[in-house]
Formats: structure tokens, sequence, C-alpha cells
């Protein structure tokens, strides 16, 4: 078994801040049962980690707020790391590290761990170096020790599964490396294999391990695999030798000039340690809110205001869903004209009939005024519905709405089953940003058209059988639906979004703008600008003139 | 030397309070609570709370005292192991973020602002944040059933009295107070009331069925004494009432009008509701007698005519408003108790009106950090939390 000779300094030291912040007034206590880390030995002497953490934060704990993580040494590139917890990217900071040596905070944000709720933090680094050393019985070969992140005692309860996993360097050979002795309560010896990178893999794993305990775990392996420079030299005896020699020489002198350096650099070099040491530790400023997650109970229009979808989009989502309701059917297409039903239904929402209102202007630029007018009330009211819930997880929310709804399109195994989804999801699948291309790939084959599609097609409504290319006959008894190509069937719903933009909207950019004006007028003028992670910073971008920015007040927290 | 060799303390903890100047465009109050570990609990306009780290407090508490930039950069300095320059960005970074967050509504503080969001009621308070103080138990002759108090009290506190329970409040921290009752308005020390809460630097509202504003006299002298806002409980069958919210709503005060949704008035709610937007209100409180009747229409409704739900206010049924009702599966903590207390005509001291079998202590004898701690309020803000 190989020793080394100066054991590197691994120590990865990941600790909680304390206290980490006023949203943290008890104490922290929480579980680690799984902790994972990949150490990736690179072939430019660099090492990478890979750390997926799972917290089981204590009811009645402090949030988890922030986490540091200490690094071997400052040789490490903060533009390559990384973090999120449950796959929710979150910031880290190198300023706000609180832990001893080097390292960088994870910035949980609005992922904080809380009381009873338990989370996977994910941290990658990407490039440390000067972490590798001779190794002390062979000069052929470099020593790489590692230790991963542990917590410090009082804070953590119950065990840890901790499997450690070194990927030795591209190249190096089966039968060359050599594991260093496992740490107390490891099997003695790693279990190697070889990972997809067909590289060397040890693999330590204990599930009897602990969250605050240093393990050290090291292997060596072939230096000519990693340049020589990558390899930190100690320095030689003789340069030791020749240095205690000359102070030995230079005593008397010494003496005078270590009194010298005492008074003019060692009192001010005390007090301004001493000063350093009494200051508060810096913790960058954090503001919480109080506010609930997810808003429920969105139309899909609604959540296509939440999503930033553009507004001939939104608003050919509306024109479907008045045809859906026999509110109105579609005259002419270009120009697009309605014709409203006599008795409106009860189920209209207020968009709806605002919208079937604007329509009811015969003068276009009124009706384009109305629509604009529809527009500010329906971004108003989302806004307001919005109100106290997080705007973040909301839309995250809709978003998986409008994958499920494709789901279920593209589960789909026979075209009555996928024309049926398709009618039931059409608005959801509509929120997609890449709702042309995604269309026109999975609608596929013959789309037997919806009941309403006469509302909405006055061709297919007076001659069903010249829209499009050779649709086919009913496949089930009944109405007077038929079907469409599915490209032709999805071209058609982007037409109508064309349509709007081109013949109703006139100029879409001064048309958003004009709603943006009012729901989300340009900020006061301020002298300064803020920092940081997250969206809209230094402004809410409310000033521009696309869709998003219609909306993009248009919701949550307070 | 003895300063060279101890560490540095938080910055003194205590309420601070600032109100904008009156020449400023927006008008806002900020109360900022530094609490004995440094945290803090900012609140804005009596409606938005924040919570602030240690770092963030000290730098709300110079927010607070308007010290220039440079000025509190060096003094964070000197207390903290920064640089003055990064001190400097920080503090224009947070009065930025704060002074946005005051002068744009509807803005979405998490996206926006990097807010963090954090659960309703989720953090450990030093003292309430509002104090509910009902006045009296009195009503006018012709109130409706529906509106009598629950519990009837020995005797009513006297102005003095609730004068010492509006300064321990201050002192203990609380930065907002509304009166109610009863009916508020039967109190004729309600003026003086009001002045000694401004004076003291609290918010100051008033929950009331509003007839008694109508006289236009009596209105301009609430006003000037220094009510910030009206919790306005309106009667939706009664004339009277709707006209003395005619007279109200222009008035230069934040005016939310309240309606307790039963079974017998569901039918006619929505239609009140457009009165209530034709009027120019902008702000309602919505309880439901019954959770089972349907709320998410009315809400759609109130969205669409602007007006903005506010919950969580000492009105009947409250823990029944739309929002408690559409979260219920979150099991989201309610605030009784923690956010706020009430107290009754005679000093008593509950979670929250309609809670008369918990009474935490009086106001009038008990110090207010005794009341607080009441095991029985702890052991229910730990069943809270655990479940």
């Amino acid at each position: 078994m190989l020793r080394k000779i100066l054991t590197a300094l691994l120590i990865l030291y990941v600790a909680l801040i304390l206290p980490a912040s006023a949203l943290a007034q008890s104490s922290y206590s929480f579980g680690v049962p799984l902790e994972s880390v990949d150490v990736s030995w690179n072939s430019d002497g660099s090492e990478a980690l890979q750390y997926a953490i799972t917290f089981v934060n204590q009811s009645g704990a402090a949030p988890i707020d922030f986490v540091d993580v200490g690094m071997p040494n400052s040789n490490f590139d903060m533009s390559t790391v990384t973090a999120d917890v449950n796959g929710h990217n979150v910031s880290v900071s190198q300023s706000g590290y609180q832990g001893s040596g080097s390292g960088f905070s994870v910035v949980m944000g609005a992922q904080t761990i809380q009381p009873g709720v338990s989370g996977v933090v994910h941290v990658d680094v990407g490039a440390i170096t000067g972490v590798l050393y001779p190794d002390s019985n062979d000069s052929t070969y470099a020593s790489a020790d590692f230790a991963p992140t542990y917590f410090d005692s009082q804070y953590v309860v119950g065990n840890t599964d901790l499997k450690v996993t070194f990927h030795l360097p591209p190249g190096v050979q089966p039968t060359e490396p050599k594991w260093h002795s496992s740490p107390s309560g490891f099997p003695s010896q790693p279990q190697a294999g070889i990972d997809s990178q067909s590289r060397i893999t040890y693999m330590w794993e204990s599930t009897s391990a602990n969250a605050y305990t240093e393990y050290t775990f090291g292997a060596s392996f072939p230096k000519h695999y990693v340049p020589d420079t990558a390899i930190i030299q100690p320095p030689s005896i003789l340069d030791v030798i020749g240095g205690l020699i000359s102070g030995l020489f230079n005593s008397s002198w010494a003496l005078y000039f270590c009194c010298f350096i005492l008074f003019f650099v060692g009192i001010p070099i005390f007090s301004a340690i001493q000063g350093q040491r009494r200051k508060l530790q810096y913790i960058p400023p954090r503001i919480g809110i109080e506010g609930h997650g997810i808003k429920r109970g969105l139309t899909a229009v609604e959540a296509g205001i939440l999503l930033e979808e553009p507004l001939d989009k939104v608003m050919t989502m509306i024109l479907f869903g008045v045809i859906k309701k026999s509110a109105a059917e579609v005259v002419t297409r270009d120009p697009l004209e309605l014709s409203l039903a006599q008795t409106q239904p009860a189920n209209l929402n207020q968009y709806e009939i605002d919208f079937l209102k604007a329509f009811g202007q015969k003068d276009l630029s009124l009706r384009r005024r109305a629509l604009q007018d529809m527009m500010v009330a329906l971004v108003k009211s989302v806004s307001e519905k919005m109100k106290g819930f997080s705007r973040k997880e909301t839309q995250d929310y809709y978003k998986n709405i409008m994958e499920q709804a494709w789901a279920q399109v593209e589960a789909a195994q026979t075209p009555e089953v996928k024309s049926q989804a398709i009618d039931q999801n059409l608005e959801w699948t509509m929120l997609d940003h890449n709702y042309d291309q995604r269309s026109q790939r999975v609608f596929t084959g013959p789309i037997f058209l919806p009941i309403w599609w006469g509302g909405y097609d006055p061709m297919y409504r007076s001659a069903p059988m010249v829209t499009g290319s050779a649709p086919t006959s009913l496949p089930t008894g009944g109405g007077r639906s038929s079907s469409l190509p599915g490209a032709t069937f999805a071209a058609s719903v982007v037409g109508g979004v064309q349509t709007f933009s081109n013949k109703v909207i006139g100029n879409m950019s001064s048309f958003t703008s004009g709603v943006a004006n009012v729901t989300n007028p340009p900020p006061p003028p301020s002298t300064t600008s803020y920092r940081g992670g997250g969206g809209g910073h230094g402004g809410c971008a409310c000033a521009c003139a696309c869709a998003g920015c219609a909306c993009a007040c248009a919701g949550g927290g307070r | 030397m003895k300063k060279f060799f101890t560490k540095v303390q938080p910055v003194q903890s205590g309420l601070y309070h600032k109100q904008s100047a009156p020449e400023e465009p927006l008008p806002y109050r900020i109360h900022l609570r530094l609490q004995p570990d440094g945290s803090g609990v900012l609140v804005v306009n009596a409606a938005t709370v924040l919570h602030l780290n240690p770092t963030a407090a000290e730098y709300a508490y110079h927010f607070i005292k308007g010290t220039a930039p440079e000025a509190a950069a060096k003094e964070i300095a000197s207390r903290y192991r920064i640089d003055r320059n990064t001190a400097l960005q920080d503090y224009n970074d947070f009065s930025a973020r704060i002074q946005r967050l005051v002068t744009t509504t509807d803005l979405d503080p998490e996206s926006y602002l990097d807010f963090d969001r954090l659960l309703p009621h989720s953090v450990d308070l030093s003292a309430p944040l509002r104090l509910d103080c009902a006045l009296t138990y009195r009503l006018p002759a012709d109130t409706q059933a529906g509106y009598a108090p629950v519990k009837r009290v020995d005797r009513e506190l006297t102005t003095d009295e609730w004068f010492g329970i509006l300064d321990k409040a201050w002192q203990f921290g609380i930065p907002h107070v509304t009166f109610t009752g009863g009916e508020a308005t039967l109190r004729d020390d309600l003026v003086d009331l009001i002045a000694r809460a401004e004076k003291n630097g609290q918010v100051c509202g008033l929950l009331t069925d509003g007839l008694k504003l109508a006289d236009q006299a009596y209105l301009e002298l609430l006003l000037k004494t220094g009510l910030d806002h009206l919790l306005f409980m309106l009667q939706l069958d009664n004339e009277t009432s709707w006209k003395a919210l005619e007279t109200i709503v222009p008035e230069d005060i934040f005016v939310t009008v309240h309606l307790t949704v039963t079974k017998d008035n569901f039918s006619s709610t929505a239609p009140a509701l457009e009165r209530l937007a034709s009027l120019g209100v902008k702000s309602l409180s919505l309880t439901f007698a019954d959770p089972q009747l349907p709320h998410s229409d009315l809400q759609d409704k109130a969205a669409a005519l602007g007006l903005a739900l506010k919950h969580d206010l000492p009105v009947p049924y409250s823990a029944n408003h739309p929002v408690a009702l559409e979260t219920a599966e979150d099991n989201v903590r309610g605030g009784a108790g923690k956010a706020w207390l009430y107290v009754e005509p005679d000093g008593d001291v509950l979670p929250a009106q309609g809670l008369a079998d918990q009474i935490l202590g009086n106001a009038l004898r008990d110090p207010f950090n005794r009341i607080y701690k009441n095991d029985l309020l702890q052991k229910s803000n730990d069943e809270k939390r655990s479940s």
C-alpha cells in the first residue's frame, strides 16, 4: 500500500453558514442520508468534482439557505462552478463564502430547504489545479488524495450513505494505479471499475458513514499521465538546510531586524488582524418575502400571459375558446370577421366577453384599440390573481401542464385518439414557444377535425372537401367532422396566429408596446442599479416592446 | 483598549420608523424591527413584510436613518469583514431594491428584485406585526345579529389604559395597530387613540361599519389625526352603508372593503363587486361563512374588476379567505397569535378574534413578552410547525 509524502490538502469543507441569516433564528439540524462525489483527475493535472448531497432538514430547524463549499486551495475557476437544488439552478458566490480557507457559497435562494423538507444539492466544480503531489514510495508516481465534504457535528443527525468515486486520468491502465489505505469504516480496498469514458475508477462506499467526519481517500498513478508542472514539488532538504545556516550566520543582525519588523510591521499587522477578528462575518444581504407557491386554476390563456407568449398567439387562443363555446364563428379569415351568437353562453371569461365586444367594432382602428384594452385588462387580471403567489413556480407548473398535454398527444396510438387529445389540449399545447415546429413534428397522419372546426374555418364549413388536401371520411357517426393531414392542421392553427398579426393587429410591435406601456410602465429613474442573480436586474425590462414585457410584471409575491 | 478586544455587536435592537417626505410622489411608511440576533423585519406600508439577514438589517437601519451611502459603507466596513467598495455597492443595491418595491406595484419581488420566497408565517418573530384592538363590543342599535361579538366583557378599558397598551405595544416592537369592535366609532376617544398611535409612530387602521364616517366632519377629523387605512365592513343590503362608502372612497385614505359571503348573500355578491369597482374601490376583503361556498368565481371576478384581494384581517370568518381556501392542501401556517394578536375591550389578549377560549394574558397587566411567550401560544405554534 502506497503512502504519500505530503498529504495534499484536499479537504473539501462544506458547512452551513452560521449564523447564516435572520431567516434562521433557530438552530440548524439536518440529516444527510446520501452523499456522493465523483472526483475526476484530469490529464492536465487538474481535478473536477461532482457532488450530490441529499439534505433532510429537521422539523423546527432553521431553513438551509446557504451551503458553503470549501476548496482544497484557491486555484479553482469560479466560472466552472455550477449548482442546483432539485434540478433548479441556484447561484454560487465566492464573496459569500464563510468557511475556512478557500471556497464558495451555494446561495439557495428560492430553493432554500425549509424545515421538514428534503432537497438534493448538486455542485459541479470544473477545474481545480495544484492538487497532485509526488508519491512517497515511488518517484515515478503521482499521489492524489481527497477528503469529501463534512459538516459541523452539532448540526448533523443520522448516518450517511457516502460514496466517493475516483476517475483516474485518461490512459491509465488497469494494472498501474494503486489505492491508499481506506479511512475507518470503509472497506479496506475500493471497488475498481471502468467508467463510460474508459477511465479507471476506484469507488469507496459505506452506508454507515456520517456527514461530520473527515474521511480521506487516495490513489497513485504513473505521473507521466499528467504534466510534470501539475505536480507540486516540496522544497528540497538542501534548500531547507541552506536557509537555516544563512539565518544563524546573520543572527545578531537578525535580532535587530526582528525587533524592527516587530515594532513597525508586526504591531500594525497584529492590529489589523485583531481588528478583523473582532468584526462580524459578512454575509451578503438577503431579503426574504413571504408568499405562496403555485397559483393553480389559471386558464390556458391566462397561463399564456404568465408565460409571456406573444399577444397574437394569446388572441388566437381566445378565438379558439369563443368558437369552442359557440359564442362566435369566423365568417371570413381575410379580413378576419366574426359572427357573434345571438345568445352568449354563460361561461365566458371576462376577456372573452371583451374580445367579442372588440369584434363588434366594424372600424378596424377602433377594433384594434378595443383589443388592446382587452389585453391590458387581461394582463392586469392575471397580475391580480398572481399577487401573493410565486411567478417562477407558477410558470414552471404551467410549463409542466403544457408538456403533459404534448405527452398525451404524442402517446396517442390511433388517429382517433390523437385527434381527441389534440382537441382537448389545443390551447395548452399552443403555450409552447416552439409550437410551430413541434406541431409539425407531432401532428402526423390524419387529424380528425373537432366538431367546432367549422366555426374556425369557413371554407371547411361551406365545402369541407376542399380544405387542405384529401380529407378522409368520418371515423365516427354523427356530426360532420372530417380530417386533414397533420401538417395541414398545424399550419392552419399557425395561420390563425399570423392572421391576427397581419390582418387584425397590424403592427405587432406597436400593438404590444401599447399594452406594455399601460401594464408595465417604465420604472422611475434611479441613480443606482442593483447587482446579483436572478432575472430582471436593473429593471423589469418593462419598457421594451415584446409581448413578454407586456406581462413581465404580471405577478406574484406580494 | 477594551474595545480593541471586544467583538463587534449587532446594532441595538428596537423599532425604527421612516415616513416619506411630503414632497415625495408616492407616500410610504417603513418600519424596521431589529431583533436581538441582528436580523430584521422590514414592514413596508404595513402590508409587505420582508425578512432580513443581519447584513441586510444593518443596511435597512442606515436606509431608514437616511445615512449617506458612503458613510453607511464606511460604517459597515468598520463592523464587518468586508471592504468599503463592496459595502457601498451592496448598500446601493439594497436601497434600490427597497425603493423599487415601494414605488413599483405589481412587481414580482422574487423574479425582479431577487428576494427569496419564504412560506407564509414560517419565520419566527420576536413580536407580532399587528395588534388588533377591540375597543368595545357595543354595536349600533340596528346592527344585524351576524355582526354581534361572540364574547361579552365585564368592562371597557379607559382611554389612559389604552394609551398604556399602545405604548407598551410600540416598545415591544409592534408597528401596526387596528382599532376594531364591536363598532369602534362608538368610542368617543377613538380620535385620541389614533393620535396616540400616530405619535408613537405606529401605522393605524380602523375597522368599522363606516356609518359614522358618512359624517364628513368626523371623517375629516379622523384623517387629520393620522388614520392610515380603513377596513370598511360593507352591509350589502343596506343602502346607508353604500352611501357611507361613496363618501369615503374619494378621500385620501387607503380603503379596503370587506364582505362576508354567506349562503344568503352569495348570489348578490358578484353584482356588488361590480358596484364596488364602479365606485372606485381598489381593495377587497372576502371571507366565506361556509368554506364550501364556491370562491374561485368571485376571485376571478375581483381580479377582472381590478379589485386587489386582501386577507389576514380582523374580520368575521377571517380564516376562510379565498387564498386560504385555495391553498388549503398546502397546509400553510396561519398568522394568528404569531403575526398578530387581538386585544378584547377588557384587555384580554387572544391569538385572534373569535378565539375567546385562548386567553394569553391581559395587555393591561402583563408585559407583552410574557403574553407572546405564553405556553398556550408556543404549543399551538409548535403544533402548526410540526404539522
